[in-house]
């Protein structure tokens, strides 16, 4: 249980070479939950990396609680760590798996025992404890590699990279619940890694959005899908992603030419790059009429929802809606939003 | 017309078939939904020659497939590993089924040229797939399955293994790239109901080697015809709330009874699966309920919660963060419930007698 | 201190490069040498330590009480070349039959059937001495090369196999699959589509096929005797009373010379990264 500080952290994979990581600054409470998601290739591996000690960064440092662990190898800074792949050690039992790290660290054995036997029973394996290893399903074996971390009492985070990738979408669900429930009552750092935005948002209370080795956001899930810092979070969170309109300034407002789109701007805003924003999930038709008019490009069938393509000489917009609108391609469509609905954005950055 | 009729293999014992029968329209997207281990995969591969049923008859217009070898077949095929052949280049490797069919090397690599600048690879024909992004070398899988136009394109589950955005952007790009392909039927393999609902014009719904239902995504998604089916095309899962009709009204099995008319409907005394959908219970009733996991998916929540030991989902079109652990009352809309027989078949609404 | 790790590394790799080559050159000068340049302590300089003379070069053409190694000396690449290519041939077919088809019969399977193939190697070759020799009385291909020709392809079959095999399966089936979709019946799959991708098993395979067929001595002096005469044979045939160390030198300098060239044309290739994978 740490609270891990990322102070003026940066990596280069050689000197001079472009930053995969540039510059950040960031602090993780502990106890907390944290994702980090963006596409592959955005260099949240890298900081994966970083903060669990198989590489050291080029530049800045790492805390755990204040204290620098930046050169620190993995096996001393007390990281318990889930991969993609379950790790686990095949020739032994589930029972000598957990107990792996605690043997490795010359516990007395009875001690070893007693702590297997309550981790086990917490994550439901106690049940399995004497079948080896190979022998459990995919699920199984992530729980056996989330176990081994928790046996050590010192553990100061865990770092998931990816781990619901193998796990089949029924038992998804379960894992995600005791991910939850571990956090909620170990109290330990969980930080997430992952391209799924639907996982980073559900399990993590503060999602870094990752782009390019740079943060483009941070902050709690709702406020990234209500209020994305840039184009490219509110094109990345959300599906499907966010409507934007390139808009002109018109009497001290940014408008979208040839719908009732606009925003006032604010005062000293130079009037170029400007767009207005809005979810899919905040229209509502309206019949005839309505904020926007367009003709209607697809439909797209979700069982619960619909998606449709709205296709306007500004451009063509996505929304979502309950199923069962009655709408067809071709037709004639008008929605409006929510009140607060919109955003503006200059250059791709919020503004309003 | 694909048309496959009654096919079965078991392999060590292990049906993995167990007497599909599917047809499937030229121009249409054809998607086979259903768990891993299903039976899609060996569907289509059965389709594309690599396995051979022990019973049953695939034919295309007509023509018996059953003898044909796979090099043989019109069928092209995209799976959910990146398959590219490494000692080519992108350029050969998208021109090689042409070539095989014995069009000059020219034009075959033209027309491949052509087809890798309509997936947005044009810069890439020079390189050698392993230098590639996984989002590349699957388009570049598409572009061969694409390019030799063949009458029968197969798709496993062609993007599960890439990035979520990466995933829709390929998935229209390959709904637009059909559209220039008229007379192609496509099999399109998935485990994700809201893929296989809004990709497909018919969707098959498939578990432990049969065809459950098959149909136009809201007639199945709609009207489920069994249990089964509807646990398979729920995606959140499906409530189903074992029940029982009496002479005094409907008694739900861990809940107790109901209000008299709650189905809206007029049902004989008998046992009873309601099936009712997630969006279908709200917050705020009478029911006492417990949080056991909430999900928030930017404008959706979706909560499983237990009552009494009965577990329960419910989706919410709104953010509301439920603590873990937590009381709720529920209120479930059982009005809008699809009601099952004691034997697992839909009971359709407005059926007077079940 | 980056400077000192430098030389020292440079001082190890000179001081074994020296180490590896002695030999060669021990045998470079010696063939040069007459009876009393080897015979009166160790020289190394020409000219200046000893006389050269190319009696050690001449014998091997049948000079003075030598022996005319031209004809075993081509015999020998006939046999070597010829044994290794259908070895090469008929192993990789096996192997990739190994790799992708299950075989059984009983509790026998197909890596039963691999480990056989390479049981062929664990014998010690005195083991095989009389049934070759019989069988090649049988069919009355002794002392000929057809005949050795066989026996090596046998001897060099399992190496073939074993190189290929791990080769094969490392190549997805879903590329064989590919390629029968894409229109190509199995026979211009394996040729057009996996071969191309296993060429440096191809490589290393051949490689070991040629230096084992190349050195074998015991096979050669069983089966062979007046009509045929391989290289080696030939070599002992060299001997005397008297060492003739000079004649030994030039045989052996003579015999090493095709591997050395093999060495070299393969090096490239590795160092090309062509063989990642083959180190196990």
């Amino acid at each position: 249980m740490a609270e891990i500080r990322l102070q003026e952290l940066a990596h280069a994979y050689a000197p001079g070479a472009p930053h995969a990581l540039k510059p950040l600054d960031m602090t993780w409470r502990d106890g907390g939950t944290y994702a980090l998601l963006g596409p592959s290739g955005c260099g949240k591996s890298t900081m994966f990396n970083i903060v669990s000690g198989l590489l050291h960064p080029s530049e800045g440092r790492v805390l755990f609680d204040g204290q620098d662990v930046t050169r620190l190898g993995t096996g001393q800074r007390n990281i318990a760590q889930v991969f993609q792949v379950p790790v686990i050690y095949r020739s032994m039992t589930v029972g000598q798996n957990l107990g792996f790290p605690l043997a490795c660290r010359g516990v007395p054995a009875p001690r070893i025992r007693r702590r297997v036997e309550a981790i086990a029973e917490r994550l439901g394996l106690a049940p399995l404890l004497k079948r080896p290893a190979n022998a459990l399903t995919a699920d199984q074996k992530q729980l056996v590699s989330l176990g081994r971390g928790l046996v050590r009492e010192d553990v100061a985070a865990i770092l998931l990279d990816e781990p619901l990738t193998v796990i089949d979408p029924q038992q998804k669900f379960e894992l995600r619940r005791i991910l939850k429930e571990i956090n909620a009552e170990f109290r330990v750092t969980m930080v997430l890694v992952t391209h799924d935005q639907t996982e980073a948002m559900t399990f993590a209370e503060e999602v870094i959005v990752m782009n390019h080795g740079e943060v483009v956001q941070a902050g709690r899930p709702r406020d990234l899908f209500e209020r994305p810092a840039t184009t490219h979070v509110g094109h990345f969170i959300g599906s499907p992603a966010m409507n934007f309109l390139p808009a002109l300034a018109v009497a001290g407002r940014a408008v979208v030419p040839g719908t009732g789109l606009s925003l006032s701007l604010p005062d000293g805003l130079p009037a170029d790059g400007l767009m207005l924003g809005f979810r899919p999930e905040h229209a509502r038709f309206s019949g005839a009429s309505g904020a926007m008019r367009g003709r209607v490009a697809r439909l797209w069938f979700e069982g619960l929802d619909e998606i449709v393509a709205l296709s306007h000489p500004a451009g063509e917009v996505r929304l979502r809606a309950p199923a069962g609108q009655g709408l067809a391609p071709g037709d004639t469509a008008a929605f409006t939003l929510r009140d607060t609905a919109l955003r503006l954005y200059r250059n791709g950055r919020l503004v309003a | 017309m694909l048309v496959l009729r009654d096919l079965s293999l078991t392999e060590g014992g292990v049906p993995h078939l167990a007497g599909v029968s599917v047809e499937a329209e030229p121009g249409r997207m054809t998607t086979l939904l259903g768990r891993t281990g299903a039976g899609k995969t060996t569907l289509l591969r059965a389709v594309a020659g690599l396995v051979q049923p022990q019973s049953g008859q695939i034919s295309l217009a007509g023509a018996d497939w059953s003898r044909l070898p796979p090099w043989r077949r019109p069928v092209a095929m995209v799976t959910q590993q990146f398959i590219n052949y490494p000692h080519l280049s992108v350029l050969d490797n998208v021109a090689f089924p042409l070539i095989r069919r014995g069009e000059p090397r020219e034009a075959a690599r033209e027309a491949a040229a052509a087809m890798l600048g309509r997936v947005g690879l044009a810069q890439m024909t020079g390189r050698r797939p392993a230098a590639l992004s996984g989002g590349q070398q699957q388009r570049v899988a598409i572009a061969r399955a694409l390019v030799k136009r063949a009458p029968v394109l197969l798709l496993d589950e062609p993007f599960v293994n890439l990035d979520y955005k990466l995933r829709e952007g390929l998935r229209e790009e390959l709904a637009e790239l059909l559209q220039s392909q008229s007379g192609t039927v496509a099999l399109y393999a998935t485990t994700d109901p809201r893929e296989a609902l809004q990709m497909g014009d018919c969707t098959v719904l498939i578990a432990e080697g049969r065809v459950l239902q098959a149909g136009p995504p809201c007639a199945v998604f709609g009207a489920p015809a069994t249990l089964a089916a509807a646990r398979v095309v729920n995606d959140p899962p499906i409530n189903l709330l074992a029940a029982e009709i009496t002479q005094s009204g409907l008694v739900l099995d861990h809940l107790g009874p109901q209000s008299a008319g709650a189905t809206g409907r007029a049902l004989p005394p008998g046992r009873y699966t309601l099936g009712l959908r997630a969006e279908d219970i709200r917050s705020g009733g009478p029911l006492p309920a417990r949080v056991a996991l909430t999900e928030v998916s930017g404008s959706e929540t979706v909560t499983h919660l237990v009552a009494g030991a009965l577990p329960l989902v419910m989706l919410e079109r709104a953010v509301t963060d439920h603590r873990l652990g937590s009381e709720l009352g529920l209120m479930l809309d059982l009005g809008k419930a699809l009601v099952f027989g004691a034997d697992g078949a839909l009971i359709p609404k407005g059926a007077s007698h079940g | 201190m980056r400077t000192l790790y430098l030389a020292l590394k440079y001082l190890a790799v000179t001081l074994w490069s020296g180490f590896v080559i002695f030999p060669f050159l021990w045998m470079l000068t010696t063939s040069f040498k007459t009876a009393n340049g080897v015979t009166g302590g160790a020289t190394w300089l020409p000219w200046l330590q000893y006389q050269p003379s190319l009696g050690g070069w001449q014998s091997l053409f049948g000079g003075a009480g030598g022996v005319n190694i031209v004809k075993p000396y081509l015999n020998s690449l006939v046999v070597t070349l010829s044994g290794s290519a259908i070895a090469l041939i008929l192993g990789t077919l096996a192997a990739y039959g190994l790799s992708r088809f299950s075989f059984r019969a009983g509790p026998i399977r197909n890596g039963d059937i691999t480990f056989f193939f390479i049981s062929q190697r664990i014998m010690p070759p005195i083991v095989l001495a009389i049934p070759f020799f019989l069988m090649l009385r049988w069919l009355g291909l002794l002392d000929s090369l057809p005949g050795l020709i066989l026996i090596y392809v046998a001897l060099l079959m399992p190496i073939a196999v074993w190189v290929m095999v791990d080769f094969f399966n490392t190549i997805p089936r879903g590329l064989d699959e590919m390629a029968w979709m894409d229109g190509c019946p199995p026979v211009t799959t394996f040729l057009r589509v996996i071969l191309p991708n296993v060429m440096p098993g191809l490589v290393v395979a051949g490689m070991f096929c040629l230096i084992f067929g190349w050195n074998d001595f015991f096979f050669a002096f069983t089966l062979t005797f007046t009509k045929t005469q391989l290289l080696p044979v030939s070599i002992v045939a060299l001997n005397s009373s008297v060492t003739p160390w000079w004649a030994l030198s030039a045989a052996a300098i003579v015999s090493v010379a095709p591997l050395a060239v093999l060495a070299f044309v393969v090096e490239r290739f590795l160092s090309r990264g062509g063989l990642a994978g083959t180190v196990r």
